[in-house]
């Protein structure tokens, strides 16, 4: 049992919006009214935020640590987590090791993550890396908008079929979620090529477009009944003059229910990589007319970082405009993933822009429950520098001084330079944890109403931004005090979240000889078992119409 | 440079119209390759299997594998990193002079047509075995084939993979690899995991005579070591946990017998292509898994006063050197 006396309470899920409140907590982890015995803490003076939540990340599974291998000259000059009693050691950096990546997590005051790919064949694998982070809480989205079985009842006008075999999936893979990347695109790789046009056929199919697949897969993920809506990844990543493919792409939706993932690297315009120039003042036009849609803005820091994406042709790109690592790994019948190490620099234009872009959807979509704080760790940059995007959405002055690094030619290409608002301390506590909680469909996340977790973060009031978000005074996970004066005192197993959508029992029988032509595994070894996971918590499916 | 560029097996089946075997002998040491994954499969894009795919094996002798072969390309021993680099060159158009190519065993005309059919796949795979990664140039060797593999998507889909070797080796790579960042050659004795392959390799530490006791699993070091580490493993306190009695376990102060993993002991294994594998056993064991012992030594270990003095708890290590 803890109470917490005299912090100011920042809860923008129950309108909340820096009140002196005291907050108790009860043995089972949860808000509760009151408490009789137990620790205090005395929060005078500081601020309490529910604990971060990151609606996209990739912090385990093949493709991180298909990076991890790619990097070690990183992890020799990174941050080093020593063994004690309680904590096993790790290392830090772009990809950071699977323990590491829960210290810096929770020492930052984020309490849960959303692993945001996972190919069905290794999720066995993402799971067993997400049971290696420890202390938070963890929810994972299956990948499935190139899934060629599926794509092929599509293309034969099977809708029906297709949902149950998406929602066989969703339970193969004990995931939380779906989410699609570049729909079409993956598949068409497998062959070399990409899809970047919503109407046109993708290659291998007669009729079945982009756009196709977004309609009905967000169609599928509102008809199961997913708490979290289809998480969509666009076409055309980090093109020049994508905005057009994006706002194509959100068309399709034709009003479902989506959230878009990272969508920084889907609003640019120009022609060409020396024209490229922003266009978020449209994208963020579209968020602000169309408030059923959620995204993460996908925010570049500048430095060294390493991106690693299912979307293999843009990684094959990457690898061309750099000339440096790359690697690359195909998955039958499912999906793939590119990895390439890469430093965003102020002094270039394309990643100038890309910087300018993630901060300008920020700040320029109106309403903090639309988007939220992401850089798609490790892609824009490592999650543990979102204290610095914080500093720069709460500092204007800030934001100018780093403008001064970007050459004037540039600036012309982003909008950045005249915007003047700046985050209040309730649109951070939305965008980092109340807004992506709920867009998670995590009702007892993000929320410091009574009967929620009792995950929160309470930092000393300090005008420095960067030193007070890095640096929590105290990070409570489920009622537990994990992290004290930048130490780490517990490290506790969290939970994982997962659905089991409804399917007919026939589904299975339909997929055995498909899965025999399509794969090279026994049919009965594919599917996770339930067991494997540790601290699984099965969420409700209701479908849209009936909520 | 550098990277790798390749896929599950299943996109071989379903996929590869030209299949590269370098330095590796599959008829005998992988048999059941050819049939499930490579060229015997067929599939919807390759309806004919094998009439559909070309199979080429670059060997420095003509082993069993070259039967399947449509082409085998016999080369000089040690010359695989010059034929790798000459191929490089040109799928480029740079020119190479006839007596280099010459000095790889192979006539131009050979390579040319080679690169012709390279070029002319729709999905290309070249598979590397320990001929290729564990002769003169090893893991330069291996380095410069997944280089030509990542250069040839500029013309055509091509992709490379290791044939890794018996055992789940695959499977301690990749988990070392999400717990510490390195696949092997790690020391944690300064609390925090440093990778330095050819001082930190388990051959190295036990030639140095480096470390005080052994702890061993899967593995049978006292078959293949050179024999200063195999003396240092008598010398110090090994244990080993082996289903069998191994050139190890005879020489260790303690042996374990364990349940045979996959066989009487369940857990997962990971392919050469990195899927994880669950493994169902068939048969019961009166010996207890590997699993179960070494979480009864964890629990124990546990049990005893922590490595530090009380009070000390170090944080973290910043900015390393
Ligand atoms: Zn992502």
């Amino acid at each position: 049992m803890i109470r917490i006396t005299g912090g100011k309470v920042y809860d923008p899920a129950n309108g909340i919006d820096g009140e002196i409140k005291d907050l108790c907590i009860d043995d089972h982890g949860k808000f509760v009214a009151s408490v009789s015995g137990g620790r205090t803490i005395d929060a005078t003076g500081m601020i309490i935020f529910p604990g971060g939540v990151d609606v996209h990340t990739h912090v385990a599974g093949g493709a991180i640590n298909f990076a991890r291998a790619m990097t070690p000259e990183d992890h020799r000059r990174t941050q080093a987590f020593m063994r004690t009693k309680t904590r096993r050691s790790g290392l830090g950096g772009m990809a950071p090791t699977t323990f590491a990546t829960g210290y810096l997590y929770a020492g930052m005051g984020w309490t849960t993550v959303n692993e945001a790919a996972v190919p069905v064949l290794s999720a066995r694998h993402t799971h067993e890396e997400l049971a290696d982070i420890p202390i938070v809480d963890k929810a994972s989205l299956t990948l499935m908008a190139n899934n060629e079985i599926m794509l092929d009842l599509l293309e034969q006008g099977e809708f029906e079929r297709a949902k149950q075999v998406v929602a066989w999936y969703l339970w193969a893979a004990k995931s939380y979620g779906i989410k699609a990347v570049s729909p079409g695109g993956v598949a068409a790789w497998k062959w070399g090529k990409d899809a970047k046009q919503l109407t046109s056929p993708i290659a291998g199919y007669d009729k079945l477009t982009p756009g196709d697949i977004v309609t009905q897969l967000a169609r599928i993920c509102d008809e199961m009944g997913l708490p979290h809506p289809m998480h969509l990844h666009c076409n055309n990543l980090g093109a020049p003059g994508n905005i057009a493919t994006t706002l194509d792409t959100l068309k399709h939706l034709e009003g479902r229910r989506a959230h878009i993932a990272h969508s920084q690297y889907h609003a640019y315009g120009g022609d060409g990589w020396d024209t490229m120039r922003s266009e978020t003042t449209q994208l963020a036009e579209y968020f602000n007319t169309h408030p059923g849609i959620t995204t993460d803005a996908g925010a570049v820091v500048f430095g060294d970082t390493v991106t690693i994406t299912a979307d293999g042709p843009w990684q094959h790109l990457l690898y061309k405009l750099t000339g440096r690592k790359w690697g690359n790994l195909d998955v039958e019948n499912e999906t793939g993933c590119g990895i390439v190490p890469y430093t965003y620099r102020p002094s270039n234009l394309v990643n100038a822009v890309q910087w300018a872009c993630g901060l300008e959807l920020l700040l320029l979509i109106r309403d903090p429950w639309q988007v939220f704080l992401s850089t798609d760790h490790p892609n824009g940059g490592c999650f543990w520098r979102y204290p610095e995007i914080i500093q720069l959405l709460m500092n204007a002055d800030v934001r100018k001084e780093c403008l001064q690094k970007i050459p004037d030619r540039i600036k012309s290409s982003m909008v950045l330079p005249e915007i003047t608002r700046e985050y209040t301390l309730s649109e951070i506590a939305v965008a980092m944890s109340a807004g992506p909680a709920r867009a998670l469909g995590l009702k007892e996340k993000g929320n410091l109403g009574l009967g929620c977790d009792a995950d929160l973060v309470i930092y000393e009031s300090d005008p420095d931004v960067l030193k007070m978000f890095g640096h929590p005074r105290y990070v409570i996970k489920a009622g537990e005090v994990v992290i004290e004066d930048g130490d780490i005192r517990e490290a506790p197993q969290g939970k994982e979240f997962l659905v089991k959508p409804a399917y007919d029992p026939a589904t299975d029988e339909f997929m055995r000889p498909l899965f025999e032509d399509h794969y090279t595994m026994s049919f009965e070894n594919y599917p996770v078992e339930f067991e494997r996971l540790e601290h699984p918590e099965l969420r409700d499916c209701i479908p849209v119409t009936e909520r | 440079m550098g990277g790798k560029v390749t896929c599950t097996l299943g996109e071989v089946k379903q996929r590869a119209d030209f299949i590269i075997y370098w330095g590796g002998n599959p008829a005998e040491c992988h048999p059941r390759h050819f049939t499930k994954y490579t060229i015997m499969q067929k599939s919807r894009f390759l309806p004919r299997g094998r009439k559909d795919r070309t199979m080429v094996l670059v060997d420095i002798r003509e082993t069993k594998s070259a039967k399947a072969a449509d082409i085998f390309l016999q080369i000089r021993p040690g010359k695989d990193f010059e034929l790798i680099t000459i191929l490089r060159a040109l799928i480029k158009g740079q020119p190479v002079a006839d007596e280099q190519i010459a000095e790889t065993g192979l006539s131009r005309a050979v390579v040319d047509d080679l690169i012709a059919r390279m070029k002319r796949a729709k999905f290309g795979c070249m598979f590397f075995g320990m001929g290729l990664s564990m002769t003169r140039g090893k893991h330069m060797n291996s380095a410069a084939l997944l280089c030509l593999a990542a250069e040839m998507n500029a013309f055509t889909k091509f992709v490379a993979m290791p044939m890794r070797g018996h055992g789940n080796v695959t499977g301690a790579d990749v988990i070392m690899r999400w717990q510490t960042g390195f696949p092997f050659g790690i020391s944690f004795n300064r609390g925090y995991p440093r990778y330095n392959p050819g001082e930190f390799s388990t051959v190295d530490v036990l030639v140095r005579g480096d470390c005080d006791a052994a702890f061993i699993i899967g593995a049978d070091p006292g078959a293949t070591m050179p024999q200063p580490a195999i003396d240092h493993l008598a010398r110090i306190p090994t244990i080993v946990l082996d289903p069998h009695v191994t050139h190890t376990s005879r020489i260790a102060r303690v042996h374990i017998t364990t349940a045979p993993q996959g066989i009487a002991a369940p857990g997962t294994a990971y392919r050469m292509d990195e899927l994880p594998m669950p493994l169902k056993p068939a048969l019961k064991s009166p010996y207890p898994s590997d699993e179960e012992v070494v979480r009864r030594i964890n629990e124990a270990i546990a049990r005893k006063p922590f490595w530090l003095p009380d009070g000390r708890q170090p944080q973290m290590v910043a900015t390393l050197g």
